[in-house]
């Protein structure tokens, strides 16, 4: 589901929305905060969540705990 | 003519115009501008002192109207009428006549007087009834006395017959004496009865003891009631006294001492009969007294009650004539011509509204003279008017409260409106918190009208910066979500990466670790946020802490390469072409050579598989070494072209690393000195053409032959006063400077400063967005001891104790949760979240040099007033 390409596709989702903001911002005096903060916020976004997966996708280390109940282990 | 629309992206334009308007009609002009609230007069007057300027007289007269309502709020207070305050969203009161500023000047004289004469009648009758109220008091007291003294009258009596006794001494020890006459008079002795203050009597004894040497009778008695002194209307406990002596000298004595002291001495008559009839009569006056006290109660509150009505308005009506009279003071007044002349900054944009508002004015008025408005070219720098909204409101405050930007710059809160909910949501990440908050702002949005009224100053705050809470909140949740942090507990939204890898015969003690669920075939991650199986494990923060340090890095370069762009587009704008190749540029290329490298490193490195599988082309695969990049950074630097073996991120790596080092060391000489040579270079050549700089002082334009400090202006000055009665003056000290003579020695400074600061902050600014990885980490931390410390334990106990428990400790982690981890983390991370704005993204591009567009406005004005407060809600 989801693998390294994820990255891409959503930057591509995010890449549309952008244009859309661009385009769908309404006109008037706020059409520049309209399209500013749209693309901002959503390019904001994605980079938090792109780095949050890039993170895990080549995990150095693995979780590690001790206090498992044997009953939690088939979960 | 097709002008751009003002945006909030960076100041409108703004023009200097100029009005004509006639003496008649100058009040309704400033009244309609006021109401219009558009443009920003200068002082044209700056030589005359306040007393001197032409509609003084004006205003003291309104001053005086002032003081007379403010008298009649203060006597409203003191008779506990309440005001009927008004409310200036919804009455919108039109602007006043002269007549009716007349009207109300009058009313509130003829007002003054009648409150006055009520009060002071009142005062007097008050001041009667109390006297009054002490003499009956006397009278009771001092019967009591003689009613008691009759009885003894014998026995003092045979003390009095020996010459020798003292007086009054062996009153006790004397009892046995024949008949006598029953009154005092027959044995000489005379009585002074009185009122005094409690305090005083010690004072007063003491006195009259020494001054008489003793031969005295004292007697007193404590009026249970407090009195009240009309003077002070204060309550004063008093004592009546009766003092018996022998003797009209010293009778008399004793009256200048007792008036010394502040003693009221009433007359009491020694005859009970008499006395009776006293009383009757005094309780007959205090009636009386008190029905009319009561009657003059009546009509003045009646007549506060009339005032508190209308008093609001006349307030306001007031406070708006008095600021179109100071506004008119600032007019140069042309008396020979009787017109008005006025200067002002207004948005470009907005000028023919204004000619619109004046050409109404002088309409109504029935002028034929016209007024007339013309737009002024100058030099001077215009003022910066940045457009708000109900939503950027807030936003332009807390960048206006670092400084004004520069007319005509991009305006730094554009990017202030996402950029700072947004780091402030990277440090409050937590979707609990977040929701809580998110609730708070729709609540105050959503009744925004009925909050707006509220004047608890650390809620009209909050209340004030609304949607920055909202954009927060919303940003909060994201970040939390990706955090997948609810309260410190986690979320499983989607099914983990990881599975428990769990050893044979596992007996739940020992340390067991997961794996990845598909083996290490990058056929499933988990797709949003933090996989929330390293919530609790053992080594979760040595994940989480090099996930969210790599973030810091990540996003504060991202903010501050996209700040710096703005420095691209200013000076594009200000088309400066020196700016960008001399400053822009190399800064940017030094920057990325550096920071841009270690974010592609940062990306690089997790985008390597460190530990490949075996596959058919590559059976045995090396299982490489992850180098640590806070090392590569700073070997970069301290032997460039080494790198350690086994520590190499890709094949290259020292070319490329050298490299961008020298392209980095290049932009500094670059940063250094490219401009100001350029800008040298440009003056000579210009100054080698014979040109001069233009207006090497700041002029407006021609001016009337009374302005004496011009000398360069000499030609343009053309036949003195000849229609043209301009006035020029510095506006503010620094706008002379601006086209002052080039010095090359300043400006290397200034770029010398410019190039360490910029260098320096590359590195001290990206350290400084590790607060970012810091407080989140904090309030992820705190969160989670307060869970430990509160609900955790509870929700392990059972039965009826159990529930208790659990209700208390809810309680306490919901209350601990507001206050500590929502308000107080949250008003941390804004701070940094602020400063993160204010010094690491502003410095990247704005200048701050501009000075604030502030309107003559009424609306602003009647907001603002600290006076009008009580008067307005």
């Amino acid at each position: 589901m989801a693998n390294g390409w994820s990255i891409f596709i959503g930057l591509a989702i995010i890449i549309a929305m952008c244009v859309a903001a661009w385009v769908f911002a309404p006109k008037g005096e706020n059409q520049v905060l309209w399209r500013s903060s749209l693309i901002l916020s959503f390019v904001s976004c994605y980079l938090m969540w792109a780095i949050a997966f890039l993170a895990q996708l080549n995990p150095l280390i693995e979780p590690r705990r001790s206090d498992l109940r044997p009953e939690y282990i088939h979960h | 003519m097709a002008q751009a629309q003002d945006t909030p992206f960076r100041s409108a334009e703004m023009s200097m115009v100029q009005l004509y308007i006639s003496n008649e009609i100058g009040r309704e002009v400033v009244n309609a501008l006021g109401e219009l609230g558009l443009v920003q007069f200068r002082d044209l007057n700056g030589e005359l002192s306040a007393f001197q300027r032409a509609f003084t007289q004006d205003i003291r007269r309104l001053d005086n109207v002032e003081r007379q309502l403010r008298y009649f709020h203060a006597q409203m207070d003191k008779a506990g009428i309440s005001l009927r305050k008004i409310d200036l969203d919804v009455d919108t009161l039109a602007p006043p006549t002269t007549s009716e500023i007349d009207d109300v000047a009058e009313r509130a004289q003829s007002l003054e007087q009648r409150v006055s004469s009520l009060n002071e009648s009142y005062e007097t009758l008050k001041k009667r009834e109390v006297e009054l109220t002490e003499w009956r008091w006397v009278l009771r007291e001092a019967g009591g006395f003689f009613d008691r003294a009759h009885g003894n009258v014998d026995e003092i009596r045979a003390s009095t017959d020996n010459d020798d006794a003292p007086l009054l001494q062996d009153v006790e020890h004397n009892n046995s004496a024949p008949d006598v006459e029953r009154s005092f008079s027959g044995m000489n002795i005379g009585f002074v009865a009185g009122v005094i203050a409690r305090d005083r009597v010690a004072s007063f004894e003491r006195i009259l003891w020494r001054t008489l040497r003793g031969n005295l009778y004292m007697n007193q008695a404590e009026i249970p009631e407090p009195l009240i002194d009309p003077s002070t209307n204060e309550e004063v406990h008093k004592n009546v006294f009766v003092i018996f002596a022998h003797g009209k000298e010293i009778l008399a004595k004793i009256r200048k001492i007792s008036e010394s002291m502040g003693a009221d001495v009433y007359n009491v008559d020694e005859n009970s009969d008499l006395r009776r009839d006293q009383v009757h009569e005094v309780n007959a006056r205090l009636n009386d007294v008190q029905n009319v006290l009561q009657n003059t109660q009546t009509t003045l509150n009646a007549e506060l009650g009339q005032i508190s009505r209308s008093l609001a308005a006349w307030m306001v009506l007031v406070a708006k004539e008095k600021a179109v009279y100071n506004t008119l003071n600032l007019f140069s007044y042309d008396r020979a011509r009787r017109t008005l002349i006025a200067e002002g900054w207004c948005p470009k944009n907005d000028v023919n509204l204004i000619k619109s508002t004046l050409a109404d004015v002088t309409n109504r008025a029935g002028l034929s003279v016209p007024s007339i408005i013309t737009v002024i070219e100058t030099n001077k720098k215009p003022p910066t008017y940045l457009k708000t909204n109900k939503f950027t409101e807030a936003f332009q405050t807390i960048v206006n409260a670092y400084g004004t930007a520069t007319y005509q710059e991009v305006n730094p809160a554009i990017p202030v409106i996402v950029t700072f909910p947004f780091l402030f949501a990277v440090m409050f990440g937590d979707f609990g918190h977040a929701i809580i908050m998110l609730c708070a702002a729709l609540a105050m949005i959503y009744w925004e009208k009925p909050l707006k009224k509220v004047t608890f100053e650390l809620f009209a705050m909050v209340y004030y910066g609304r949607y920055i809470a909202l954009v927060m909140a919303t940003f909060s949740v994201f970040t939390g979500l990706i955090y997948n942090d609810v309260f410190s507990k986690s979320m499983t939204l989607f099914q983990s990466q990881w599975v428990w890898d769990v050893p044979e015969g596992y007996d739940g003690h020992q340390p067991v670790m997961a794996k990845l669920r598909d083996g290490g075939e990058y056929t499933y991650r988990y797709p949003f946020g933090l996989d929330w199986r390293w919530h609790g494990t053992e080594n979760d923060l040595l994940f989480s802490n090099s996930y969210k340090m790599k973030m810091s890095i990540i996003l504060g370069w991202a903010h501050m390469t996209y700040s710096l762009c703005f420095a691209y587009i200013n000076a594009r704008k200000f088309k400066k072409p020196v700016d960008i190749w001399g400053n822009f540029v190399p800064g940017m290329i030094f920057f990325q050579a550096i920071f841009g490298y270690l974010v592609m490193c940062i990306i690089y490195k997790w985008s390597v598989n460190w530990f490949p599988l075996p596959t058919k082309e590559n059976p045995h695969p090396v299982n490489r070494n992850p180098p640590g990049l806070l090392n590569m950074l700073i070997y970069m630097f301290l032997s460039p072209g080494n790198i350690p073996p086994g520590e190499d991120l890709y094949p290259g790596q020292a070319f490329v690393q050298v490299a961008l080092l020298l392209v980095a060391l290049v932009q500094v000489p670059i940063l250094l000195f490219l401009k100001p040579f350029w800008l040298r270079w440009e003056n000579n050549k210009a100054r080698a053409k014979g040109y001069r700089g233009i207006g090497e002082r700041s002029r407006v334009s021609a001016l009337d032959n009374d302005d004496d400090d011009e000398t360069n202006g000499g030609a343009l000055h053309g036949d003195d006063g000849e229609g043209l009665a301009m006035i020029s003056q510095d506006l503010s000290g620094q706008a002379g400077e601006e086209h002052g003579e080039f010095e090359f020695g300043e400006v290397m400074i200034h770029q010398i400063i410019h190039t360490i600061e910029f260098c320096l902050n590359c590195v001290s600014h990206t350290a400084s967005y590790l607060r970012l990885w810091a407080l989140s980490l904090a309030h992820q931390q705190l969160s989670a001891v307060l869970w430990s410390m509160t609900l955790g334990p509870a929700l392990k106990s059972t039965g009826i104790g159990g529930a208790i428990y659990l209700v208390i400790s809810f309680t306490a982690f919901f209350a601990l949760s507001c206050i500590i981890l929502i308000i107080m983390e949250g008003v941390s991370a804004m701070l940094h979240s602020l400063r993160l704005a204010w010094v690491e993204s502003f410095s990247k591009f704005a200048e701050f040099a501009g000075w604030p567009f502030v309107p003559f406005s009424f609306k602003s004005m009647l907001e603002e007033s600290e006076e009008l407060k009580e008067y307005t809600s």
